[in-house]
């Protein structure tokens, strides 16, 4: 597999990681670079008066860490926070108690697009722009060169086998496809971490498989950690690491 | 019922701005429609009330020899009521002749008038004074002229068949009518007109009896009796209907005195005019409106199908609960009659405001308007129902989701790009408009004296063709410049995108349907709002000329040769508010044995202190035809007709009669024949002669001047009123003014008040533009909100997202800018081409209302940068509510 070089303060972090892997280190993973850290984090939402008084846990309490290389699987039934975790984890909402930081990985502002990935449930291709157009967006976002961010988009495309569908519009692709290009934009940057909220839940289990097989490989031997929001345990047990999430409350086990 | 409720609760609740601006595009819709249409009905009435306030004597019955007066009275009296009547003595004369200061003037045949003491009350128009008091005998001004001849002079007249007789001049008197005052009656319309004479004496009726009714005795047909006549005024409010209502009085009074008079119809005849005009203006407010008006139907669309992803949603979650087609087609219904009713009732109520601040007083109270009112209310019903009803029942009919999705994607190319209906409909405009100019722009037929009239309404196939043609090329070059110019749109989006210039181009490209629609949408409103501007400014600029040529300048003073007008020249310079000022000579000068006016003017300066158009000239070029009188001294211009007659040729001797100042007598002077004059500032309609003042005043020996022409640098009204105290001493003088002659000029188009439909016309276009360039960024504001979600999600900042905002917004304002101005010339172009005959004279070229086109593109500016501000205060929203949207 190749590796694309794109010139971010990124590099430095996979740098660290891969050198900590070949030095042997990886095994006792938790000892690794910590990417996010969550501390008795929660989160309410005001209802729909935007009564500030009456105030909607969605997140209730969760603490845990995020290494380099870690692969987790978050569970739990709908409504259960798991949606909400991933996107305090990733920075794009804020909690209203608790503290979350990302040692490794600097401030809130600067994890994306380029240390901390997003796949989401729904399709999430930008609809005027083609499959290696989609892919190269996160890049252009951190400012790469439209040279570097093909040649990067292309390579992630190669990896998860797109790429003949460089060309298509969203349009014109499968729901499953359309899955795998977005996985395909979020391995594209070489992100530390990829969180994914549900990204098989809309297809069909042989498909959802593939997917996951196609994301899973992409990621083998890389330092990028991958925590997968899921209600299906099929995907769940192929993680080395399960959390569960009831009633806003997150359980974490190894 | 709870379905629809509910629906309705969700419309207003969720999505207001979807329902208020469709009801927005309704109502201006609407109330352009009805405004046009009251306009169009209070213009007539107002051109009828024109018509008849020029027509000084409405009736002119000439009595057949032994007819009595009293039955022909009575026959009017039973055919119409009217505000007066009196009996006219016409006498026909051998020759008058004055002796003064030891010289005898005389002149040829000459006609005497005999008019009662309250002719010049009930008729005021028809007699002006000059000098002296209006009773007793009076002198026509040429007549006076001719004969030297003032206050207290005898003038003896040469009876037919009779001895000569004296009578002592009491004033002098000008004719402003006299060519309707001495027309021949009953003669078939069509006829050669029938000039004035030139020698008239106005008697009291006392003495006229006295010292003709002997001639009516021993030369019956050297006299006769007109009844003249004002009819009261209840006239239908149209010129057309006015115009055969009129007619058909006449006929009834004609039919009653079975032959034993002819009537003279002046206020038919006049209606007549006014018909034609009526007619134009009718077909010149249509079509400055149409544009608008498809432009309203069009955002109105517009808007709707900005909801047509949101519908479509909505739709499917009604189908999926088991609504059935049915009942999405009656919520839709219901949707479109709330847009309707809300748009109709918005529209009226605008066009009511509009009619009562702007048109003529009373437009909106007659049946036409409402009539027309009534029109637009069901014409925007019509749209709400074709915009809302008809895409939701495709949508409910369209089994598959992507199938309605046509924002993205490689697409088909439309069916109107594949049969090139845009050539086709170029084609259309290139043919009607060469028909057209081959039959001299006829566009407004109604024959004198013919009560039918017609309108080649499909002259204006031309410019609407050109307008949707150029619309349609515009979108297939603009989708073509997307499909293949990624590079260059690249390249031109990188001072706004920067390093995302790329992406958004590809953005653009394949988004080139909605991006081209929003273009053309833009293009459309900007042409509509040139063209009305452009045209608007070419009329009123075209009606001051056509004022100038009937005043002269801007402000005119007149006086007679002996006054010495030419004495307050400096004064009149001096004066503040005056810009150029010459001095211009009105002589009369006999070419042969006919009397035309003939101007001395300084053909260097003349051209700063009023219009010297082109279309003066035969030439067609008025700068060579003045430099060539300039470098010839005995150079003179003459009437076409006039070199016609005498068979002239450039550089003949034309010999030319003119009174000397020193004997009063008319002398041979040699001129030199240099160019055709067919229009000149205060020159008559029929022939007339210009040539150099200072050969004129040196071969008469008077360097006096009749005229001064003054240019105004503001107001022509003040800088008259200044003038009049200059000029106040000097006995017989006269100032007149642009404004006053524009208002008075009531036979050409050009006086017809467009003033208040364009001032609507122009609103209401800045607000169409401003409407459209804002509405483009709501056309995919769906699509949108859902990009910049993931955008968002993907971590690009506030200043990324707007690159794509005013990238979009640059090129959609950019394109339909620059399209929208070459399509607004070219039909203002085609439509001052096609009403050439409105003009009198025709523009030379167009004018360009330049401080609209910035307020229309500080609109445009101000409305695109408010939408995009707005469409970026969406991507201010958390992350995590954007994110709701993917």
């Amino acid at each position: 597999m190749s590796q694309i070089h794109v010139p971010t303060e990124n590099s430095s972090i996979q740098a660290q990681t891969a050198q900590r892997m070949r030095a042997g280190t990886s095994p006792d993973k938790r000892s690794g670079l910590m990417l996010a850290d969550a501390q008795q984090v929660g989160r309410t939402y005001p209802t729909g008066n935007g009564s500030s008084s009456n105030q909607v846990p969605a997140l209730v309490s969760a603490t845990c860490q995020i290494m380099a290389s870690d692969r987790i699987a978050l569970v739990g039934p709908s409504g259960s926070g798991k949606s909400t975790l991933l996107h305090l984890l990733g920075g794009l909402d804020v909690p209203t108690s608790g503290t979350i930081n990302w040692p490794a990985l600097g401030g809130r502002e600067t994890l994306r697009p380029s240390r901390i990935a997003f796949v989401f449930q729904m399709p999430s291709l930008i609809a005027p722009l083609s499959v290696v157009e989609n892919v190269e967006v996160p890049l252009l976002l951190g400012k790469a060169s439209a040279d570097e961010a093909r040649a990067a988009a292309l390579d992630a495309l190669e990896r998860i086998e797109l790429r003949s569908i460089a060309d298509k519009l969203p349009e014109e692709l499968s729901g499953g496809q359309a899955q795998r290009v977005a996985v395909a934009r979020a391995l594209a940057y070489q992100p530390a971490l990829i969180l994914a909220d549900e990204p098989t839940g809309q297809l069909d289990r042989p498909t959802a498989q593939h997917l996951f097989d196609v994301l899973l490989n992409a990621l083998a031997g890389t330092p990028t950690a991958l925590v997968v929001a899921t209600h299906d345990l099929q995907i769940a047990e192929r993680l080395e690491t399960m959390w569960h999430m009831h009633h806003g409350i997150l359980e974490v086990s190894a | 019922m709870t379905l629809a409720l509910l629906w309705f609760k969700g419309l207003l609740a969720r999505h207001p701005a979807r329902l208020v601006g469709a009801m927005f595009g309704v109502a201006l819709t609407v109330a352009l429609l009805a405004s046009i249409g009251a306009f169009i009905a209070g213009s007539a009435a107002s051109m009828t009330k024109r018509a008849i306030a020029a027509v000084p004597v409405d009736w002119q019955i000439q009595l057949n020899p032994g007819t009595d007066p009293q039955k022909v009275v009575a026959a009017i009296t039973k055919a119409t009521a009217y505000t007066a009547l009196e009996q006219v003595g016409y006498a026909d004369v051998v020759s008058l002749s004055a002796t003064v200061g030891g010289t005898t003037q005389s002149t040829g045949a000459g006609k005497v008038l005999g008019l009662s003491p309250r002719y010049r009350q009930l008729f005021p128009a028809q007699l002006r004074p000059l000098i002296g008091p209006l009773d007793g005998v009076l002198v026509a001004q040429q007549t006076a002229a001719n004969l030297h001849v003032t206050l207290g002079d005898s003038v003896t007249i040469e009876r037919q068949g009779l001895p000569t007789v004296t009578v002592q001049v009491a004033g002098v008197a000008d004719l402003p009518n006299s060519d309707s005052l001495f027309q021949a009656i009953g003669v078939p319309p069509g006829s050669a007109p029938q000039a004035p004479p030139d020698n008239v004496l106005i008697l009291p009726a006392a003495q006229w009896h006295q010292l003709f009714d002997p001639q009516a005795t021993a030369h019956p047909d050297s006299i006769y009796t007109q009844l003249h006549v004002q009819i009261a005024h209840t006239l239908p409010s149209s010129p057309g209907a006015a115009y055969t209502y009129v007619q058909a009085l006449a006929h009834n009074v004609e039919a009653q005195i079975a032959g034993s008079a002819t009537v003279g119809d002046n206020l038919a005849a006049q209606l007549d005019a006014a018909r034609a005009d009526a007619l134009y203006a009718q077909v010149l407010f249509l079509f400055l409106g149409l544009p608008g008006i498809a432009l309203g139907v069009l955002l109105t669309m517009a808007v709707a199908a900005s909801g047509a992803t949101r519908r479509r949603l909505e739709q499917a979650l009604l189908r999926t609960r088991g609504t059935s087609i049915a009942q999405i087609i009656r919520l839709a219904s219901s949707e479109a009659l709330i847009v309707g009713g809300g748009g109709i009732a918005l529209g009226v109520l605008l066009a009511y405001l509009a009619a009562t601040f702007v048109a003529p007083a009373g437009a909106m109270q007659s049946t036409t308007s409402l009539w027309w009112t009534l029109a637009a209310a069901l014409t925007g019903l019509v749209v709400a129902l074709v915009a809302v009803l008809v895409p939701a029942w495709s949508q409910a009919r369209s089994n598959t989701v992507a199938s309605a999705r046509a924002i993205v994607g490689r697409g088909v190319t439309p069916l109107w790009q594949r049969i090139y209906l845009d050539v086709i409909l170029l084609i259309i405009a290139a043919v009607v408009f060469w028909r057209t100019a081959s039959t001299g722009y006829q566009v407004v037929l109604a024959p004198e004296g013919v009560a039918a009239s017609s309108v080649a309404y499909e002259t204006f196939l031309a410019p609407l063709c050109l307008w949707l043609g150029g619309a349609l090329l515009a979108m297939r070059l603009w989708r073509g410049g997307l499909l293949r110019g990624r590079a260059a749109l690249t390249a031109l989006l990188r001072p706004i995108a920067h390093g995302l210039a790329g992406m958004v181009a590809a953005a653009l490209q394949r988004q080139r349907a909605l991006i081209t629609r929003g273009v053309v949408l833009v293009a459309l409103a900007f042409s509509f709002a040139i063209s009305t501007a452009a045209f608007n400014t070419t009329y009123n600029a075209q009606s001051r000329v056509d004022a100038q040529l009937t005043n002269g300048a801007d402000v005119t003073v007149t006086a007679p040769a002996a006054a010495g007008l030419e004495t307050r020249l400096a004064q009149l310079k001096a004066l503040p508010g005056a810009g150029s000022v010459v001095a211009m000579q009105h002589r009369f000068a006999y070419v042969g044995n006919d009397l035309q006016d003939i101007f001395g003017i300084d053909a260097v300066h003349i051209g700063a202190a009023t219009t010297m158009s082109n279309a003066f000239f035969g030439s067609g070029n008025a700068p060579a035809t003045l430099q060539a009188l300039a470098a010839t001294p005995d150079g003179v211009l003459v009437a076409a007709e006039t070199v016609k007659d005498f068979q002239l040729m450039p550089g003949d001797i034309l010999n030319l009669r003119l009174q000397n100042a020193r004997d009063h007598q008319y002398h041979m002077i040699p001129f030199h024949f240099i160019g055709i004059v067919r229009e000149f500032p205060t020159a008559p309609k029929d022939s007339f002669l210009v040539a150099n003042a200072s050969y004129i005043a040196q071969q008469t020996g008077s360097a006096a001047a009749e005229v001064i022409l003054m240019q105004a640098k503001s107001d022509p009204t003040a800088l008259a009123s200044s003038a009049r105290t200059v000029v106040a001493s000097l006995s017989g003088s006269k100032v007149s003014d642009l404004g006053t002659t524009q208002r008075a000029i009531s036979s050409s188009l050009t006086a017809v008040d467009l003033h208040g439909l364009t001032q609507l016309e122009l609103l209401f276009a800045v607000l169409l533009v401003a409407a459209a360039t804002g509405l483009i960024m709501a056309l995919g504001l769906a699509e949108r909100r859902r990009i910049f979600a993931v955008l968002q999600a993907l971590g690009a900042k506030r200043g990324q997202l707007g690159a794509f905002l005013w990238s979009e917004g640059l090129l959609i304002l950019a394109g339909g800018a620059l399209i929208g101005t070459v399509i607004g010339f070219g039909v203002a172009q085609m439509l001052v081409k096609l009403l050439t005959n409105v003009f009198d004279p025709p523009p030379e070229a167009l004018a360009i209302p330049w401080t609209y086109l910035v307020v229309v593109a500080a609109a445009a500016i101000a409305s695109t940068i408010v939408a995009i501000l707005s469409a970026q205060a969406t991507a201010r929203r958390p992350v995590v509510e954007a994110l709701r949207d993917i």
